[in-house]
């Protein structure tokens, strides 16, 4: 029996949980809404240097004259900043934000988030300025210098402590998955950032032991710090919209375990065919294949509660974010898995193909997720609602259909390039001149992307900016509710 | 290296130390019972189950 | 707090298994190389970095060389990397242990730099590529490092030695000489020393290099 649905009809019992979601709510306004905000401030910055990347890849002058603006830094310079600017800020914000409606307590320790903010900012800024000027540390997806890391770890410490404050202060009783899934990646990611940052760059293995170790933590970066707080967000915010409880919470179970353990084997898979024992290569690709597991249960789990539920998907924008991002994660982890058999690689390897599938998963699922819960959060946090359906459309749109371009024009040459480079009689230079056009594609693909995203920033902006309040309760955007589905 | 190496193998294994015990034990001490009161949980009185919880200004059902 | 607790030491020890076989292991099994004397010629390979290449090394770090360029030779039997004279045969871990970096790579926009300096060693053809690929490569993507070269005005009475010799259309023009700067140098200098698959040792002996090659 479950106490909270007695209470449905206690007008007390209504009030007082109304007053603790407001209290929590209000308490999260500045922290979590600085990091949101700032982490929109990266999204465009890294989108600015993702086109300038994409256009040198088919007009290799453009902007070439400047040593900081040369393709070799401004690549990893966007990587690290849509990485560590955009999407660890804002699943910083957002993670703390679940954490304390889960946890049904207010974030207490607004100063020390507000220098946390300050602190990944000013590594995000201090990183980025060291890769352009040349400082890279030349481990991908760790390239920030190490004078920008101790920014970064004692900012991520202050949010760590907040958070364990945060589940410490919890009612007795059930740990919801989405906590689950937000601490692990909490506490997951400085582990995988110290090791790294230790053993490849400040007391360096020696050169054959680094890719191992290199790809262990950048695949981590993606499977055990975006995908939890990605995962925890929609399993919060799409029960949470539409009204219904998970569809098997023994399923979530069985999904983070399974994930836990073999997305954390996977890194490997970066390396195959390179030298390496065959035990190590052959371990990744079996954790990889082990992967349809906690991929499966998710999309199940997702799938069967959205069922006859999707028309909400038209009236809410959160939902429709949420929804496109977690199909997203189900079609890239399914496509990763298959990247890893060793002969569908032999094509894959080394090809455009790679970075569509890393946007696949970066972008369709963990960027989209978050975006739609930026639209959830925010209102909640301000007391507003969001000023222009219109803008929200365009982001939608842009984003979506730029996005879906992207993927299928990049995906599509680097398959015809990783074809070629296995026909011995080709010359090389014949394999660039055929992606020529796919990149040209990319690019635009990309403009249309910025172009969604530039109008999510004007939004926002102009949602703190505005001094119109909402007329409605803070958690509804409209008195205007079309009619509730009722309980199936 | 090798130390730094040693010593972080030695925490970590000892930070973890048990937790095979600690698994069978949640397992055996019904830790994984009412699932379904679980997913409830992120309800409350006044956000029940049933209440849709976004919604967004509509005039008409465009998208 | 119980009960977060076990997922808690749940979640890190997971997280262990994956550190002991994929970080530990490495560092265990590949990262205590050390120098052999190559068969032929009684010297330690390979071969560590010169002061010259190790600053040229970091010359391609800090402009990212990494994100189009492998290095790594793959056997016969899995790509062409061979075939295309990328080396004669597969790159095995011990080829690395000198490199300090690891610049191993996963993109392949241009060839793999493996034995670059075994294919390509005129330091002529590095400079006029590396100051506009254009020159050497039409068609590629590759950026100009004009940035890693000096521009001055020509003195008719006193040339400079190595001044590059550009084709009519690239470069300032009669009046002006272009030379390498000192970074180049190194880069160049690094880039010829990139041979790492052209020594005998003892995990591929020449003896196997026939068959690796088929």
């Amino acid at each position: 029996m479950n106490p909270e649905k007695d209470q449905q009809h206690d007008p007390e019992a209504i009030e007082k949980s109304r007053q603790q979601r407001l209290e929590i709510d209000l308490a999260a306004r500045w922290p979590v809404g600085i990091f949101i905000g700032s982490s929109i401030f990266w999204l465009l910055l890294g989108s600015a240097l993702a086109i300038a990347a994409s256009i040198k890849l088919h007009d290799p002058a453009f902007l070439a004259e400047n040593p900081w603006l040369t393709f070799g830094r401004v690549r990893p310079a966007h990587l690290n900043i849509v990485a560590y600017g955009w999407l660890s800020t804002a699943g910083i914000g957002i993670g703390l934000w679940i954490l304390s409606r889960l946890c049904r307590a207010p974030i207490r320790d607004n100063r020390s988030l507000t220098l946390a903010a300050a602190l990944w900012n000013m590594g995000n800024a201090v990183g980025t300025w060291g890769i352009l000027r040349g400082d890279s540390t030349a481990v991908e997806w760790l390239e920030y210098p190490t004078y920008a890391a101790p920014f970064l770890l004692v900012s991520f410490a202050f949010v760590m402590l907040e958070s364990v404050g945060l589940i410490r202060r919890r009612p007795p009783g059930h740990i919801y998955i989405s906590q689950w899934y937000i601490m692990a990646a909490f506490f997951w990611f400085p582990s995988l950032y110290f090791t790294a940052h230790g053993l490849l760059v400040l007391a360096p293995v020696q050169a054959p032991a680094q890719p191992p170790i290199n790809w262990w933590f950048a695949h981590n970066a993606l499977g055990l710090w975006f995908t939890p707080i990605g995962l925890g967000a929609a399993y919060y915010l799409i029960p949470k919209i539409i009204g219904r409880p998970i569809h098997s919470y023994y399923l979530s179970v069985i999904g983070f375990w399974s994930l836990a353990f073999f997305y954390a084997w996977n890194g490997m898979h970066h390396l195959i065919g390179g030298p390496f024992p065959a035990w190590l290569i052959t371990a990744s690709v079996v954790a990889s294949i082990m992967m349809f597991i906690p991929v499966i249960t998710v999309a199940i789990n997702h799938h069967f509660t959205m069922v006859g539920h999707f028309k909400k998907t038209i009236y809410s924008p959160t939902l429709r974010f949420v929804v496109f991002g977690a199909m997203c994660y189900t079609l890239a982890s399914f496509q990763g898995s298959t990247m890893a058999i060793r002969s569908l690689n032999g094509i894959t390897h080394f090809t455009h193909y790679t970075i569509a599938h890393a946007h696949l998963g970066a972008y369709g699922f963990a960027t989209m997720v978050f975006f739609g819960s930026i639209y959830y959060i925010m209102p909640r946090l301000l007391e507003r609602e969001w000023p222009s359906r219109f803008l929200i459309r365009i982001h939608f749109w842009s984003c979506a259909i730029g996005f879906i371009a992207y993927f299928i024009f990049l995906s599509w040459g680097g398959i015809l390039q990783g074809i070629e480079m296995n026909q011995k009689e080709t010359p090389f230079l014949e394999i660039v001149a055929l992606t020529m056009p796919y990149l040209k594609l990319r690019t635009v693909a990309g403009s249309l992307m910025t172009l969604g995203h530039l109008a999510f920033a004007v939004s926002f902006c102009w949602m703190i900016i505005s001094h119109r309040a909402s007329t409605g309760e803070p958690t509804l955007f409209s008195k205007r509710i079309p009619n509730p589905d009722p309980i199936s | 290296m090798f130390v730094a190496v040693t010593v972080i193998l030695i925490v970590m294994l000892l930070g973890s130390v048990g937790a095979l015990f600690a698994f069978s034990w949640a397992a055996t001490h019904q830790q994984f019972e009412n699932l379904e009161a679980a997913a409830e949980s992120i309800f409350d009185a006044d956000e029940p189950i049933g209440k849709p919880t976004d919604n967004f200004i509509t005039d008409s059902h465009e998208s | 707090m119980s009960k977060f607790r076990y997922i808690f030491i749940g979640f890190m020890l997971t997280f262990l298994s994956s550190w002991v076989g994929l970080v530990l292991m490495p560092v265990w099994g590949l990262g205590n190389f050390e120098q052999t004397p190559d068969p032929a010629t009684g010297e330690m390979i390979p071969p560590k970095l010169s002061s010259l290449e190790k600053e040229g090394r970091d010359v391609y770090i800090a402009n990212g060389c990494v994100y189009c360029h492998s290095q790594q030779v793959h056997p016969a039997r899995v790509r062409t990397d061979i075939a295309r004279g990328w080396g004669v045969r597969r790159t095995v871990a011990r080829d690395y242990m000198n490199q300090e970096v690891a610049q191993m790579g996963t993109m392949r926009t241009g060839p793999d730099l493996s034995n670059i300096g075994v294919r390509n060693p005129s330091e002529t053809w590095h400079y006029l590529h590396l100051y506009n690929p254009q020159i050497t490569s039409k068609g590629s993507n590759m950026p100009p490092f004009t940035f890693l070269f000096e521009t001055k005005k020509k003195d008719p009475e006193n040339p400079a030695k190595d001044a590059l010799n550009l084709p009519e259309g690239f470069g300032p023009g009669a009046d002006y000489e272009v030379t390498p700067s000192h970074e180049m140098r190194a880069l160049v200098a690094y880039l010829q020393s990139l041979k790492l698959s052209a020594y005998e040792i003892p995990e591929a002996p020449a003896a196997r290099i026939e068959s690796l090659a088929e």
